[in-house]
């Protein structure tokens, strides 16, 4: 699904370069789940931010899906994103000023789907995440847990093909977090591609593969099994 | 999508009320006050738009050369119309009638009253649009004694009787008169004003002068026929008087009906594009600038605040919201907004039109029902939301997501400059408006304590109706009885406005081909006590020289020095054309007359007979209070004169009147520069609380280390402080460039002072300050615990 090939990116002050990922090489295929670790600076948020297509790389290759997308124009790759791609923080980043429902809806809303279409699908996502109660409810108004769960619930609605999650525990307590982790496993088991930034070594265990990076670059890659 | 903008920008409103409050009330008083304008404006442009001939209808004008200036009048020899109606081609009809108005007493129940109107040839239905309510043009002027009235007439003289038709009327107490036919009312916003119309034959007759080609008193209304160019006319207008009167300065020439009420100003013999037009452009200038200052407010507020709105911007960027959905959203937004102030703006302007219409003095109607006003407040509020949203949309829905959700501080320097630059626009337009409501209210007084030459305070005129004339020797001796009059006279004009006037005068040592217009009064010999002009050489007319051969006159100073070096008593004037003869016997000084900034004319001052006369002037004793001596003068007529009511007029409140479009200028400029600062003010106060907010933490840190509260209050103030100090000087060039434009249109005007500026900076900076300071004091004296805590 994903193939990328001595992907660089640098980012730049008046006085200083710093290399944020150096001609970094992996692949992930469909329906892994992949974890990505490393000490703070090692270039995890710079790659995610680039496989989600927030940004783009300096130097290298991003093929997705069969599609190279590296040099993709801002339109271009935020139409390829919406139809495909899923983004779970660990800020959550709901919006305040829109309801549990209004939130989930607004991925399906940027992609046109029909509003009875929309009512369905959204109830159906709440249902499953269990907080159908909830859904008149403000963001302010949740627990973080909950916060969580509408955040995951808002990145599956569209039926993306890979789930981008960064830190998707940070902001929890234990048991919290190991519900969303649960959450995550049950999405994977069924066909959605996942990819997790993540510090925790715990969290990382549920994931198939570890990739560790150090520098921007790959250090090592643990297979789990 | 759209539901899920509105339930957003809705939910945002409710959340951050002060900010909506801000926002929404600004753009309100903004839109309100841009309606306000452009009612008056519409009131302007649509003059006589009444009238459906309007594009083919003329007044026939005249140019006189004199020696230093063409003067451009606007009647016409009472014999022209029927002879160039018959004559040249192109002419659908024309119409004679008296220049302006006059008032006669209507006497048709128990109260007779005053009414002004004007005598027209029948011709004066079909070229001007005069709805008939009751009779029809045809019949109207069958016979001599009949007058029609306006709707608004028939009830001043008729009360609430419905069918007037037939009524018969008594005018000056001396003949009757069949109303004929009442006329729809005539909108307040035309040129053509009246109460009655009489058939011109009765002006006419009592008018002898008219029949002369030399003599120019009427107006010449022309109708031309359709597809006729006026400049074509005008080359047959040009020398039209000279075939018959060789010696006439007149040079006639159309003046079109769309430009009577705009475009009505000449020079040189040429219409200068000015007028009234002045004003309505003026006026929409400040409108949308008052707009854009509103508008202004919008864009800062909306960039200011703009970290709050990055994560959602970033959010929704994530979700797969493009650039252009974003843009159309924060658009959207500001229309949003606008379309709710739109809606307090139409409760304003409800509440606040009677009193706009007093300062205007105009019957402006808001006419929600009207197509023309509802487009138009569409269009007002849809440019607002535009403006307003255009900038913030495009900065906010730039934000690049990755940086914005990391909680990235948002690199402001670009936003900051353009709020800035806003916020110095804003004020630079505040600080002129203040600059020239300034000078305007300056020039005004300036003018008003003009010395004029004459004493027009405790000065009273009264029109002479009936017997007044005939019997003014007991009169005058019944008023100076009474204890509280000091004296009265006579006069054939108004001594405030120019009245008749000659150029067919020559003396000894007067440059040969040289044309001086002179004016001429008629005059009892105490008019100069009762007025206050003063004898500066020889002596005063006596009743002896109203006969007298030569003609004894007095001469104002300006005409002495027409007359050449030393004393002008003994000079001698005569008629170019005829063997009258005039000896100068005195010379008073020089008084302004007709045109209040202009320089005073030469005058002459003749001696008659009261019954030649038209005004009485009454000069109430210094020391004497103002309403027991009108009831003094009151009682005195009441006797003297019983078939007519006392009306009268002071010389000083007609001199007021004469300022009318200079005192609107003045009291509108009031009021444009007060919501001005207001709207600005309402913007730098919201912009003051969200800089507050964002250096939250840095003020907690500078208070830990020992800042003083008007230490941190001065710093925050510190910053707009400079930005109205920039506005000022960007300003002060400005206003004193546009102002001494103004000045100029005026020979009698004040120099502007330095000073000026300067208090209208610090008055500026005042306010500023004063608006800065309440959230800078709140900012510093918050506990700094608090602020860092919340890191």
């Amino acid at each position: 699904m994903i193939k990328i090939t001595n992907l660089e990116k640098f980012y730049r002050t008046e006085e200083v370069e710093t290399i944020a990922l150096n001609k970094l090489t992996m692949e992930v295929n469909t329906g892994e789940f992949v974890a990505i670790m490393g000490p703070s600076g090692c270039g995890k948020s710079t790659l995610l931010n680039i496989l989600g297509m927030l940004d783009d790389p300096d130097e290298g290759s991003y093929v997705f899906n069969g599609i190279e997308v590296a040099h993709f124009n801002e339109r271009k790759r935020a139409d390829l994103r919406k139809h495909n791609i899923g983004f779970v923080f660990q800020s959550f980043n709901l919006i305040d000023e829109l309801t549990v429902f209004e939130n989930v809806e607004l991925p399906l809303i940027y992609t046109g789907v029909t509003a009875s279409e929309r009512v369905k699908r959204v109830e159906e996502v709440l249902d499953k995440m269990q907080i159908m109660h909830r859904r008149n409810h403000y963001p302010q108004q949740l627990s973080g847990g909950q916060q969580q769960r509408v955040a995951i619930a808002r990145a599956v609605v569209n039926k993306p093909k890979l789930i981008l999650a960064d830190e998707p525990t940070g902001n929890l307590d234990s048991s919290n977090g190991n519900d969303v982790m649960e959450l995550l496993t049950d999405l994977n088991e069924q066909g959605t591609t996942i990819i997790m930034v993540t510090h925790s070594e715990h969290d990382a265990r549920y994931s198939h593969r570890i990739i560790r990076l150090l520098d921007g670059q790959t250090v090592m890659e643990n297979i789990m099994v | 999508m759209l539901k899920s903008f509105i339930k957003a920008t809705f939910r945002s409103l409710t959340k951050n009320k002060a900010y909506s409050f801000l926002n929404i009330f600004g753009l309100a008083i903004g839109i309100a006050c841009a309606s306000l304008i452009f009612l008056w404006v519409e009131n302007e442009v649509n003059y006589d738009s009444t009238h459906l001939k309007k594009d083919r209808i003329y007044l026939a004008r005249e140019n006189q050369k004199y020696d230093t200036y063409i003067f451009t009048h606007s009647s016409t020899p009472g014999v022209m119309g029927p002879a160039i109606q018959a004559e040249l081609p192109g002419i659908a009809n024309t119409c004679r009638s008296n220049e302006g108005t006059e008032s006669l007493l209507f006497g048709a129940g128990d109260k007779p009253v005053f009414a002004n109107g004007k005598y027209v040839e029948p011709s004066f239905f079909s070229i001007f649009t005069l709805p008939f309510v009751q009779g029809n043009p045809a019949t109207a002027f069958k016979q001599l004694r009949s007058v029609v009235i306006t709707q608004k007439t028939a009830k001043k003289f008729f009360g609430n009787e419905k069918n007037v038709l037939g009524k018969s009327i008594r005018v000056d107490n001396k003949q009757d008169y069949i109303v004929t036919g009442v006329l729809k009312d005539i909108p307040a916003n035309s040129t053509i004003q009246f109460e009655w119309l009489m058939p011109f034959q009765i002006y006419w007759d009592k008018s002898p002068w008219l029949k002369s080609w030399g003599n120019n008193s009427l107006s010449t209304f022309i109708e031309l026929k359709p597809g006729i160019n006026p400049e074509t006319l005008n080359k047959q207008l040009y020398g039209f008087i000279q075939k018959r009167e060789p010696s006439s300065l007149g040079r006639v020439f159309l003046f079109s009906m769309n430009d009577w009420h705009l475009y009505d100003d000449f020079k040189d013999g040429f219409k200068t594009g000015g007028g009234q037009i002045e004003y309505v452009k003026l006026f929409t200038v400040i409108a949308w600038i008052i707009l854009f200052i509103a508008c202004i407010n919008f864009m800062n507020l909306a960039t200011a605040r703009s970290e709050k709105r990055a994560r959602e911007v970033g959010v929704r960027k994530v979700l797969g919201a493009g650039k252009g959905s974003l843009a159309m959203q924060f658009i959207g937004e500001a229309v949003f907004m606008s379309v709710m102030a739109a809606f307090f703006a139409v409760i304003i302007i409800a509440l606040v039109l009677p009193a706009f219409n007093t300062l205007v003095q105009k019957q402006l109607v808001a006419g929600f029902d009207n197509p023309y006003h509802i487009i138009g407040l569409v269009a007002i509020t849809l440019t607002c939301g535009l403006i307003a949203g255009s900038y913030p949309s495009l900065y906010l829905s730039s934000f690049n997501p990755v940086a914005v959700l990391k909680g990235l501080k948002l690199k402001d320097s670009g936003a900051a400059y353009i709020r800035k630059g806003l916020v110095v626009m804003q004020f630079t337009a505040s600080v002129i408006l203040i600059i020239s409501t300034i000078i305007v209210y300056q020039q005004i007084q300036h003018v008003k304590s003009r010395q004029l030459g004459f004493n027009k305070d405790k000065l009273l005129e009264i029109s002479l109706q009936g017997d007044m004339a005939k019997n003014f020797n007991a009169i005058k001796l019944d008023l100076l009885n009474t204890g509280y009059i000091q004296s009265v006279a006579l006069s054939d004009h108004e001594i405030i406005y120019g009245g008749n006037n000659t150029s067919g005068l020559t003396w000894d040592g007067k440059p040969p081909g040289s044309e001086v217009l002179i004016s001429q009064r008629y005059i009892t010999p105490d008019f100069f006590d009762a007025t206050g002009l003063k004898l500066i050489d020889g002596r005063n007319l006596t009743a002896m020289d109203t006969n007298s051969k030569p003609i004894a006159m007095i001469i104002t100073q300006s005409m002495a020095k027409l007359m050449g070096k030393g004393s002008a008593v003994g000079k001698r004037v005569h008629g170019e054309r005829d063997t009258t003869s005039a000896v100068v016997v005195g010379v008073v000084n020089d008084y302004v007359y007709g045109n209040m900034y202009g320089k005073p004319d030469p005058v002459m001052f003749f001696s008659t007979d009261p019954v030649h006369t038209t005004m009485m002037y009454v000069r109430i004793k210094a020391q004497k209070g103002i309403e027991s001596s009108l009831t003094a003068v009151q009682d005195v007529l009441k006797r003297d004169n019983p078939a007519y009511p006392f009306n009268y007029r002071f010389v000083d409140d007609q001199f007021n009147q004469m300022f009318q479009s200079e005192m609107l200028v003045s009291r509108l400029s009031r009021v444009f520069s007060a919501l001005a600062i207001i709207i600005s003010c309402l913007g730098l106060f919201g912009l003051a609380a969200y800089t507050a907010e964002r250096r939250v933490k840095e003020i907690g840190i500078r208070k830990v280390l020992g800042a003083s509260v008007s230490g941190l209050a001065g710093l925050l103030s510190k910053d707009f402080l400079q930005l109205v100090i920039i506005s000022c000087v960007i300003a002060f060039p400005v206003a004193y460039w546009v102002m001494q434009g103004w000045l100029k249109g005026y020979q009698y005007h004040i120099e502007i002072h330095w000073w000026v500026f300067l208090v209208s900076g610090l008055a500026a900076m005042f306010i500023a300050v004063a608006t800065i300071s309440f959230q800078a004091i709140k900012a510093a004296l918050s506990n700094p615990v608090k602020s860092l805590r919340s890191e």
